[in-house]
């Protein structure tokens, strides 16, 4: 009970600031760039000669695979590609693009984008009272500062989990408006072990944010640990989101190579589990979910002890 | 039960000891000093007893509670005021005020009024904070450090940047208080005359140790008081003064002079001078302040 008053506290520090709600326009700016993406390339709908057109992107995905340089996350990308564009011809259904897919497959950009922007707010959360003073006021209430430092957390995950669900609705509603709420009877096709699988699309919606969340918790896990532990808003932005960009690069760039099991941003995204094919051959949920959970605990050890120990001067 | 108990309060880092076993107790409706140059550890005693910094040693009880063990119950029991009231200035004054009552047991919505009008508010209390002048601030500090009724009222360097107006009124408020709620403060401050006109008590701390505790009427009046004499030929009156009062300590200056001495032999020290045939143009006493004394008791070190 205690507790939840706390978290109201940390919720109006943050909503209740301008700022904040120019981070949350962000999203939706980043919603409509995307859709101008998807616009610019094939335009959502499916042009008459959608046959010839697929067998001509299945001719340079099957190139571009073939290259030397081609990173293994690029070859298995382009041979599900292929599957789908061929079961696609098989069976007469021209691909089209509705608010349905349209939100599916932006799950991972947009978790990407709010994980960036909740890096701002968890970056400040705790720091920036330090550097303004107001923490002599919180820590000398009612409160522990085990307390004070729980409600931030959670207060900051909340924003990042709020964010996402405004992602969603945003790409739901705009895509809507672009393409059409129509085909959400229709099944979600996807390539699992070499062969095309179907699952309802509501499903695959959500499947695909839940995979990517451990992404948005990563990162703003570690916005809060510098913030709490070392008091610097300044490092707790710059810091997490270098290391979250370079990390999500190099994960994608190193995918496959075995040591990267130990790498955490390789379990960021865990969609692999269900497509069959994890970033590192015969590596499992489990271990990644492990991995992750250690390593949030091992964050908040270190950041919750200098939190709760250090003195304030 | 005294309402607060330090007992050998001590804070080192490193090497440094910046606090040295102090120990002190208060009484309810007592306004105690913190008196002490700058780095004597009167901010690090006023921190420690609060949790912002940790104790290398000692005990802090408030209310019969010792804040190592039950940090929330004591903390229920105190009111704030560290250095500037760093509020959050993107918030009202209302909201501030609702964000630390849910941090403090038993606030209500009606108290929070109550509040507000004591420390006269109620027309800019929802303005955002970053529009106040620091007198303002000041009285919103106060509001949150009072909300929740607290029996002891720590303040550190409370007056820092008020001007005088801002001063007077805090100083008028602490006083109710003290006197009228019977809430006990502990104010740290560097400012003798400030500590002067409002403290029953003062504490003088040096490099870390407490050097005394004095209450003030003890210090600024005591049984002789020092009389000024102004005459026009101070040689020959410190002789006959001398032969008076023998023993007693005189000093002269120009067309002066200077003697301790029990306020009611005024009269009688005067008509000596006189019927010397020694013009005397005024006599006055000489208060000593808290100053003087703090001068004294410090070794003359300056603050």
């Amino acid at each position: 009970m205690k507790l939840i008053n706390y978290i109201r506290n940390e919720n109006m520090k943050i909503y209740k600031r301008k700022r904040t709600w120019v981070l949350i326009a962000l999203v939706a700016v980043f919603v409509i760039l995307q859709i101008i993406n998807v616009r610019a390339g094939d335009g959502g709908t499916a042009a008459a000669d959608w046959r010839s057109q697929l067998e001509q992107e299945n001719h340079r995905l099957a190139a571009e695979a073939a290259e030397p340089d081609a990173l293994q996350i690029e070859i298995r990308q382009a041979e599900k590609n292929i599957l789908l564009n061929e079961y696609s011809l098989q069976h007469n259904m021209p691909p089209e693009t509705n608010a349905w897919s349209f939100a599916g497959d932006l799950s991972g950009n947009i978790i990407f984008a709010v994980s960036l922007i909740s890096i701002i707010i968890a970056g400040e959360i705790a720091a920036a009272e330090f550097v303004s003073g107001t923490i002599k006021l919180l820590l000398t209430r009612s409160a522990s500062r085990t307390e004070v430092y729980t409600a931030k957390y959670i207060a900051a995950i909340l924003f990042g989990l709020g964010l996402t669900l405004v992602g969603l609705l945003l790409s739901l509603l705009f895509g809507g408006i672009m393409f059409g709420w129509g085909g959400l009877g229709d099944s979600y096709m996807y390539v699992k072990d070499h062969t095309v699988h179907q699952t309802p699309m509501l499903l695959s919606i959500l499947g695909s944010y839940l995979f990517h969340l451990p992404f948005l918790l990563i990162s703003v896990t570690l916005a809060f640990m510098v913030s709490a532990g070392f008091r610097s808003p300044i490092f707790a932005i710059v810091i997490p989101l270098f290391v979250s960009v370079a990390g999500f690069v190099i994960a994608i760039a190193m995918n496959g190579w075995p040591w990267t099991r130990f790498f955490i941003f390789s379990h960021a995204d865990l969609s692999g589990y269900f497509l069959g094919d994890p970033a590192v051959k015969g590596m499992t949920l489990g271990f990644s979910l492990a991995f992750i959970g250690l390593h949030l605990a091992v964050m908040h050890l270190l950041s919750h002890t200098l939190f709760v120990k250090r003195d304030v001067s | 039960m005294p309402l607060l108990q330090i007992r050998d309060l001590t804070k080192i880092i490193g090497r440094k000891t910046l606090v040295d076993h102090v120990s002190l107790e208060m009484e309810k409706g007592e306004i105690m000093g913190l008196l002490g140059p700058n780095g004597a550890g009167k901010t690090t005693t006023i921190r420690m007893i609060v949790g912002l910094v940790s104790k290398s040693e000692g005990q802090v009880i408030i209310d019969g509670i010792d804040t190592s063990q039950q940090f929330s119950a004591a903390m229920g029991k105190v009111g704030v005021i560290v250095e500037q009231p760093d509020l959050y200035k993107y918030l009202s004054g209302y909201d501030n005020l609702v964000l630390f009552s849910r941090m403090s047991p038993g606030v209500t919505a009606d108290r929070l009024k109550e509040i507000i009008s004591l420390v006269g508010l109620e027309q800019s209390i929802s303005a955002k904070v970053s529009t106040y002048s620091l007198g303002m601030r000041q009285r919103l500090g106060l509001a949150v450090a009072l909300m929740h009724k607290p029996s002891l009222l720590l303040l550190d360097e409370p007056t820092n940047g008020l001007d005088p107006a801002g001063i007077h009124e805090l100083r008028e408020h602490l006083k109710n208080l003290a006197h009228k709620e019977n809430v006990g403060i502990l104010i740290s401050s560097h400012l003798m005359s400030e500590m002067e006109m409002m403290c029953d008590r003062v504490a003088v701390l040096q490099q870390g140790k407490l050097i005394g505790v004095h209450r003030l009427s003890e210090l600024v009046q005591e049984d002789d008081t020092l009389v000024q004499f102004e005459v026009d030929r101070p040689e020959l009156a410190v002789q006959v003064l001398q032969a008076f009062m023998s023993g007693a300590e005189i000093t002269a200056g120009h067309n002066q002079l200077r003697v301790r001495l029990p306020k009611n032999r005024i009269p009688e020290i005067s008509q000596k001078l006189l019927d010397s045939g020694i013009s005397v143009y005024g006599v006055n006493t000489v208060k000593r302040t808290l100053e003087d004394k703090y001068l004294e008791i410090t070794g003359g070190q300056g603050h």
